[in-house]
């Protein structure tokens, strides 16, 4: 991949390809997501929902995301 | 959309990712070559692997190009084609978790979708169709990749009800004419089509899906049972292997 100072993809919690998420959506508002690295989530701030990365898989469920706050 | 249901054939093939890795009927094959041919030379080329399954689309086109995208609603597949992917040293494939009726990308993300074996599992096929034909460049090319049911009702009910008990998160095998009216409201001209088939050996085949044995006598019930004509265009044997048709249909945004 990309990074070579990150962790590979394979290691639990690994970081994403960032030139990977410039193809990535909101799968419901098919809007931006932005990375947020300190809790390895995907944010769409137009559907308040943050999608998680589980060893380096983004799971774009809706149903799985988290509901963000405010 | 169900969420629930889509639940129900993620945890319907959770359990068995790994079979589908090894499986022989998914691992070999005529289409697969058609693939590789397809994207052979397209080393820029973005590619959709659009419900990967156990990523052999990805392996067989990931030499080939920039980089694949291998995205499937089951979990357990994804784990499977990662460490699969890294055990081969295809350091471009990514994975994705998603259902193909609401798929997490751009428009136009890619150069190339492929899709094989898995719209019979979708609970919307022409939906998951809409999508790959968004998420693909206009002119681009996909490849659609099925079995399919035979046009003849009484041969097409044969063949649902056994995959039915066979599997249960069937959704439907459509028919060659149902996939291309359904490609074309999608967006796609239809370019061709090529037919082949696929012997079913009866013991892998349930063994795959690991079907209860209630189910596994049902079917052979079914088969011992079924006029001559089903017996016949399947070419039923007496251990209820059989045949089935897929059909790689190749398809070009408009």
């Amino acid at each position: 991949m990309s990074d070579a100072k990150h962790e590979p993809q394979t290691a639990r919690n690994a970081p994403i390809d960032p030139r990977l998420l410039e193809i990535l959506v909101c799968p419901l508002t098919k809007g931006p997501l932005e990375y947020d690295r300190a809790n390895n989530e995907l944010i769409s701030r137009k559907a308040g929902l943050a999608y998680p990365v589980r060893d380096g898989i983004p799971i774009m469920l809706p149903e799985e995301a988290r509901q963000l706050e405010d | 959309m169900n969420t629930a249901q889509h639940a129900f054939a993620a945890e319907q093939y959770g359990a068995r990712a790994r079979d589908y890795v090894t499986s022989a009927v998914h691992s070999a094959g005529g289409d697969l070559d058609q693939i590789e041919d397809a994207v052979r030379g397209r080393h820029d080329a973005h590619v959709l692997d659009l419900g990967c399954g156990g990523g052999h689309v990805s392996y067989r086109a990931a030499p080939h190009v920039a980089r694949v995208v291998a995205c499937d609603v089951t979990a357990a597949m994804l784990d499977a084609v990662a460490a699969t992917a890294a055990e081969r040293g295809l350091s471009n494939i990514a994975v994705r978790q998603a259902p193909a009726e609401r798929l997490p990308f751009a428009d136009g993300a890619f150069d190339i979708v492929l899709c094989r074996f898995t719209a019979h599992h979708w609970q919307n096929m022409e939906a998951g169709l809409r999508e790959a034909r968004r998420v693909l460049k206009p002119s681009c090319p996909a490849l659609l990749i099925d079995t399919i049911a035979p046009a003849d009702r009484v041969l097409d009910t044969h063949l649902q009800a056994v995959e039915l008990l066979r599997d249960a998160s069937h959704v439907r095998n459509y028919s060659a004419a149902e996939l291309i009216a359904a490609l074309s409201r999608s967006g796609f001209a239809v370019e061709g089509i090529t037919v082949r088939k696929l012997r079913m050996e009866f013991p892998i085949w349930t063994a795959r899906t690991r079907t209860p044995a209630l189910h596994v006598d049902a079917i052979r019930s079914l088969q011992i049972t079924a006029p001559a004509i089903v017996r016949e265009h399947f070419a039923i044997d007496e251990d209820g292997s059989f045949d089935i048709e897929a059909a790689t249909i190749v398809v070009r945004a408009v």
